[in-house]
């Protein structure tokens, strides 16, 4: 039977960042967590409540990846 | 909730013009001096063909027109072809003997004959014969200009130093979408789009500014075809020259000292009958395209200000206050002296202009647009290694793209899954589909239609 | 996200801001601490030993200033000049400094700025200084005389200077340079012109402890008084070809401008012009720790200065500058700081790698003539030095002495001795051989000591060499002074002020040192090593990265391109194990630890002089132990940390400038492979800051051309990926540590506290530790490299 999801599509610019939701998706406890539908190499399918949890996980890692170049001092 | 990144929409005029109607287009013709300005922007094969055609008074055979460009050109010609259909310059008609052909429209080639060789009615504006008592030198103009036009700006970054606009200035402002009122918040706010638009080139700001301005102009009782032929009379005025107000109605001498207000005319008192057009109006229908050469060339080297070293460092030789806002929408500033101000571009503060609606493009262009004349002698002005960087962070932000939608999933049969793809995809309604395991997603909107479709659908098949 | 205990019950805001901490802070410490590399084992008491006045913060004073709307320190209110077009300079009342170099004064500006004030960036256009109380002690040192820094700096600035600035200057001056110690006929005097100053010091307990007074004298207060002799300025071989570029002269330079620089350019070379009169009393030999830590206490640092030439209690050496000895402008600067009032200051020399250091040396040790000591960080050097040595002064065979554990010369006699740190400072029982040098050592007195890469080497091991050598004049070189880790205020007291610091751009714009071109190569991280590397623990993390298919193919890459154009290639790696395989799998020699000297020699004359050798693997042995041959492209594919030192040091394996080369191209290569979006993108950038500051820039290659293309690349499908996974996931724990270099100067125990497997990696490696009683290398046949094998049978 037929069966409809409202949600978000993420695509992902490359497979290594949908590794990255899986994981960061792993981490949670069942009620938190925020894939609905693993669809392909980059691509996956989540709830739109949790959307903006996820971004700031992601902004949380994408910080922690990188070192401020410049020295003001 | 699709959050792509959307750039400011400035149109060059003949963009502009497509989204005319077309008897407004052809009311336009009727002045030579807008006939010149779009014939002055169109491509140069464009250029050739119309002068090709410009003295034969009858269509001309789409094969014959073929056959004067290299069949490698084709592709070219087809670009043409369609520009100038859509900008209504030429259309296509049925000759004798069931032949196609392109015939110039009449309005059009008699008004651009006349702007080309003079003859019939004078078109451009006329010199005031006695001269100004109290000239004013070109120097005076400029100033005047950038300092009216600065006016609309400092308003936008909200520094309070600078005097207030005009209702009329406002409300293009909030026309235009660039500035706009928060709910329960009585000052205006600048917008996504305000903070594009204060990155771009100066005549590239007056010209989409003028075109949300003339946008309105029927609101103002102001007649849009006077306005247009108006400001093409004024791209072709010259600099430091005078022009009298008399043979001007009333619509134009209201138009007119709007004009006056940012900057593009300059008059000493509304009623001295005479005003000086200011290089902001001599820029007008270049449109974005021109304005891009403008920053290639010497006059924005003399007036650069910008100095970008390799290790982020950025040192902008200014004192101006709005100068100094718009470094600070990119860069985090650590050092304020008299005449210099020390910021440095983190990743942080990229991404903080990023979120208000800036582009990496836009903050490139600008550091190379204001460049300090010292970093033209050794190039590449911008450091490409920053530039780059610039660009790298933007993309950073883009490694997810979210669009809303609903999943379709769990088909019986491939066919089935075929049937209600085909059925989402012709309509536009698809986002993403895939044959293994038969998953599809389409658009949130269009998800009550596909399925009512599936309803019907499985209905039938099951009778 | 390795952590994984993460708490969902706080609201929100709470948690990311948890999260962000978690990985901000306790995820990097794991890998990167760049402190162990720099800074080695703390020493407890640094504090001491370093004056009030330096403490001084100047950045404290600057804070009362307002901050505008955006945050930026507001100094709008500084008076600007009418003519300040024509001036170089904006002082900050933080005592930051920026200084346009494109001014036609910049070349005025620059030699100031850099004798006064720390350099903080020197990209194209504009520079950053910093005025720190070491750097205005350092000023004094050389000559400058607090009214002139004021005034100067004065006509130098755009603005008026802020009062708080003249303020600090002075505060940090005044008392400096004052005071110097003087060896003269083996006897230490506290030397001065200002006979106040002497005599507040003899007010001082502590000080009258430490005079040494002789029965003969009998002059109510025991003073010497005595005329110096005028001095005459010291010529250092043959005057350079390519001195200062004339013509800018006269151009825009405002009058009160020039006319100063010369005066100050002039009062540097004549300072003693007029015969002055100094007061001094002698120390006791004993307590000269004590009396210069009892000086700086009162604000009184003692200045060490050599009066070499009129030294007649040490002999004369007989060495010379060879006539094929020519310097550049900048060695001679450098030089002429050093020796600006015909004595011998103490301090350090800070030039690129590449850039001649040695020479620089060299010259000193010729210009002073007395016997010398050299010191060196590893065997290698020692032996770089002797032939240095040998190449540009008169200096034969009989008179250099190495003394390393591999080469016991006889120093009896010697003139000049070269020998490492860890050989003087060792605390273990020598051999007997040893035991002889060293007595002999100690009883000597040095004309000389040259502390050849001094920011390798922790304060502790300093005030061990200083107190077992005696030795007039101390003169530190080194490429890499980075700022932040207080290594500045140890060697500024332990061996002097900095004297000179180049400039890196302007060596490379007049093809001193090679134009390189820094990248940075992003290689996306394959989505199979991606999960287990987000999922596994932070030790392993390091392997996945740089074990990560995608960067395996990019060297590869990188190698296939350069070894085609004829390019000479050395490729780092800190991560043994990742070492291995590469250069297994490339079929390429390499070197590391356990690799034998033999074999080391064989592999470095093999790419050296075979035309098919084009490539070398090596660990970061390479980064001190010996000497790479030269090479063109460097490839880093595994680095510590974030260290910026080694970042640079490596960099300067390819600054030797070509012969012919020309300055605007570029002709060297240094590639930096990281994968994407891993921890190592972050100690990449960090790695990169002193260079970038330099005015260095990496540009970031995200994709490069006709990879994808080229089928001879190992890894091109998922089935050898996923092999390379499996093996990397059965390596033990030590395999994904880095290589601990025994010895290694600064070293610490490891960050994850497994130390017992890298035991392998320690038994034949370089000198340090076993440099005594070093066995017969313990690395024997069976690690031999198979390829190296097959070379030697041919």
């Amino acid at each position: 039977m037929v069966n409809a999801t409202e949600g978000v599509l993420v695509e992902c610019a490359d497979a290594a960042m949908k590794q990255l939701l899986l994981h960061l998706d792993e981490k949670l406890p069942p009620d938190k967590k925020f894939i609905l539908h693993d669809l392909d190499e980059t691509h996956v399918f989540i709830a739109s409540k949790h959307l903006e949890f996820l971004q700031s996980e992601i902004d949380c890692f994408m910080d922690s990846v990188s070192f401020p170049l410049a020295e003001k001092d | 909730m699709s959050v792509q990144q959307r750039t400011l929409d400035c149109k060059d005029l003949h963009s502009y013009l497509k989204t005319l109607p077309a008897a407004v287009l052809d009311r336009l013709y009727n002045h030579p001096a807008t006939c010149l300005a779009v014939f002055r922007e169109l491509p140069e094969l464009s250029r050739i063909y119309i002068m090709r055609i410009l003295f034969v008074d009858q269509a001309v055979p789409k094969a014959i027109m073929g056959s004067w460009v290299s069949p490698n050109s084709a592709r070219e010609l087809e670009d043409i072809v369609k520009l100038l259909t859509e900008l209504r310059v030429w259309q296509e008609v049925e000759m004798q003997g069931g032949l196609k052909g392109w015939l110039l429209n009449p309005t059009f080639r008699r008004n651009l004959k006349g702007a080309l060789l003079g003859g019939g009615n004078e078109w451009s504006m006329k010199p005031n014969t006695d001269a100004d008592p109290k000239a004013r030198g070109i120097a005076v103009l400029d100033e005047y200009a950038m300092g009216r036009w600065e006016c609309v700006l400092h308003f936008m970054v909200g520094s309070h130093q600078h005097e207030a606009i005009s209702s009329d200035a406002l409300q293009i402002l909030q026309h235009a979408g660039l500035m706009k009122k928060e709910p329960g918040d009585n000052q205006l706010s600048i917008t996504k789009d305000g903070f594009q638009f204060l990155l771009m080139d100066t005549s590239a700001q007056v010209w989409y500014f003028l075109l949300q301005y003339l946008d309105t102009a029927n609101s103002r009782n102001l007649d849009l075809i006077d306005c247009l032929g108006f400001l093409f009379q004024l791209s072709f005025s010259t600099l430091g020259q005078d022009y009298s107000t008399d043979s001007m109605n009333d619509g134009l001498q209201k138009f007119l000292q709007h004009l006056r207000e940012f900057g593009l005319v300059y008059q000493r008192k509304r009623k001295d009958g005479r005003f000086y057009p200011t290089r902001l109006a001599l820029d007008i229908a270049a449109g974005p395209k021109k304005s891009m050469l403008n920053s290639l060339n010497a006059s924005s080297q003399a007036t650069g200000y910008i100095v970008v070293e390799t290790n982020y460092r950025v040192y902008a030789y200014t004192d101006s206050s709005l100068q100094v806002a718009l470094i600070a929408l990119f860069c985090e500033l650590i050092y304020r002296f008299p005449n210099l101000v020390v910021g440095i571009i983190t990743r942080e503060s990229v991404r903080e202009a990023l979120k208000r609606g800036i582009t990496a493009d836009q903050i490139v262009s600008f550091l190379r647009q204001h460049a300090h004349s010292e970093c033209y002698k050794e190039p590449p002005v911008l450091p490409s290694t920053i530039a780059d960087q610039i660009k790298l962070w933007a993309i950073e932000r883009d490694r997810f793209l979210y669009k809303d939608g609903v999943l379709y999933n769990q088909f019986d049969s491939q066919a089935d899954f075929e049937i209600l793809r085909n059925y989402a995809q012709e309509r536009g309604l698809l986002v993403w589909h895939t044959l293994n395991g038969r998953k599809m997603v389409v658009t949130k909107e269009g998800h009550d239609e596909v399925r009512k479709f599936w309803k019907r659908h499985s209905r039938n098949g099951s009778m | 996200m390795a952590g994984g205990s993460r708490k969902y019950g706080k609201k929100d805001g709470d948690r990311y801001d948890a999260s962000k901490k978690k990985f901000a802070g306790k995820k990097r410490k794991d890998f990167e601490d760049e402190s162990a590399y720099d800074e080695g084992i703390p020493d407890g008491n640094e504090a001491e030993g370093v004056p009030e006045a330096a403490k001084h913060f100047i950045e404290v004073e600057g804070e009362r200033q307002g901050e505008d709307e955006y945050g930026a320190k507001d100094y709008r209110d500084l008076q600007l000049k009418p003519d300040h077009k024509s001036r170089p300079l904006w002082v900050a009342p933080n005592g930051h400094i920026f200084l346009e170099s494109f001014s036609p004064v910049y070349k005025h500006a620059h030699d100031f700025l850099i004798a006064i004030s720390e350099p903080v960036c020197r990209p194209e256009h504009i520079h950053e200084y910093k005025l720190t109380s070491y750097s205005l002690y350092a000023a004094v040192s050389v000559g400058l005389q607090t009214h002139d820094i004021i005034e100067y700096l004065k006509r130098l600035s755009k603005t008026a200077v802020p009062d708080g600035i003249v303020d600090f200057i002075k505060i940090s001056t005044l008392s400096y340079g004052k005071v110097k110690l003087v060896l003269k006929h083996n006897r230490y005097f506290v030397e001065s012109q200002y006979p106040d100053v002497i005599q507040k010091l003899l007010k001082d307990p502590v000080i009258q402890e430490c005079r040494l007074r002789h029965s003969v004298e009998s002059s109510t207060d025991g003073l010497i008084t005595q005329v110096q002799s005028k001095a005459t300025s010291i010529q250092f071989g043959k005057p350079g070809t390519s001195g200062e570029e004339p013509g800018e002269e006269g151009k825009q330079v405002p009058d009160d401008i020039s006319n100063f620089y010369d005066k100050m350019d002039k009062d540097e070379d004549d300072e003693d012009d007029s015969s002055l009169q100094t007061v001094a009393f002698e120390v006791n030999q004993e307590k000269i720790e004590v009396i210069q830590k009892r000086c700086i206490q009162l604000e009184y640092p003692l200045l060490a200065e050599y009066d070499f030439r009129n030294d007649t209690h040490n002999q004369d050496i007989n060495i010379d500058l060879r006539p094929a000895a020519v310097l550049r402008p900048y060695q001679e600067k450098s030089l002429r700081k050093m020796f600006g009032n015909g004595r011998a200051r103490s301090g350090l020399i800070v030039l690129p790698c590449g850039a001649g250091k040695s020479l620089v040396g060299v010259t000193a040790c010729c210009t002073v003539r007395k016997r010398a000591l050299v010191l060196c960080n590893s065997g290698v050097s020692v032996e770089q030095w002797k032939a240095q040595f040998k190449m540009w002064s008169t200096a034969d065979d009989s008179m250099i002495c190495r003394f390393t554990s591999d080469a016991k010369d006889k120093p009896h006699g010697c003139s000049i001795l070269i020998t490492t740190f860890n050989m003087i400072t060792h605390q273990q029982k020598r051999s007997y051989e040893a035991d002889q040098t060293m007595k002999w050592l100690q009883e000597q007195e040095w004309g000389i000591m040259v502390l050849d890469e001094v920011h390798t080497i922790p304060a502790r091991m300093f005030r061990r060499v200083l107190t077992i050598v005696q030795a007039h004049c101390k003169l530190g070189l080194t490429a890499t002074l980075v700022r932040e880790d207080d290594k500045i205020a140890d060697l500024n007291f332990l061996i002097g002020p900095k004297l000179y610091e180049a400039n890196w751009l302007e060596l490379q714009k007049r093809g001193f040192i090679a134009r390189v071109q820094c990248a940075e190569v992003w290689c996306p991280m394959s989505p199979e090593f991606y999960r287990e590397y987000l999922a596994c623990k932070s030790a392993k993390k390091m392997l996945l990265f740089v074990m990560n298919p995608n960067k395996f193919r990019a060297c590869q890459f990188l190698i296939r391109y350069h070894e085609r154009r004829n390019d000479k290639i050395i490729v780092f790696s800190d991560n043994v194990y990742a070492l291995k395989h590469y250069a297994l799998t490339m079929n390429k020699p390499f070197i590391y630890g356990p690799t034998s000297q033999n074999e080391r020699l064989q592999i470095l004359q093999n790419f050296k002089l075979n035309p098919k050798v084009n490539t070398i693997f090596v660990s970061k042995v390479a980064d001190t132990s010996f000497d790479l041959p030269d090479a063109n492209v460097l490839i880093q594919i595994s680095s510590h940390g974030g260290s910026r030192r080694q970042e640079a040091q490596r960099l300067g394996r390819i600054l030797r400038a070509k012969k012919g080369a020309i300055a605007e191209e570029y002709n060297a290569f240094f590639y930096t492979l990281v994968s994407q979006d891993t921890l190592e993108m972050s100690f990449s950038r960090k790695r990169q800051r002193f260079l970038v500051n330099q005015g260095y820039s990496y540009k970031v290659i995200t994709r490069m051309a006709g990879m994808d293309q080229d089928q001879e690349l190992n890894y091109k499908n998922k089935e050898e990926q996923a092999n390379l996974l499996q093996m990397v996931l059965t390596a033990s724990d030590i395999d994904a540590d880095e290589e601990r270099v025994p010895g290694e100067i600064g070293g610490r125990p490891g960050p994850f506290g497994r130390r017992v497997g890298t035991m392998a990696s320690m038994s034949g490696a370089d000198d340090a530790v076993y440099m005594e009683y070093k066995r017969p290398s313990a690395s024997n046949n069976l690690s031999k490299h198979p390829l190296f094998k097959k070379y030697r049978t041919k």
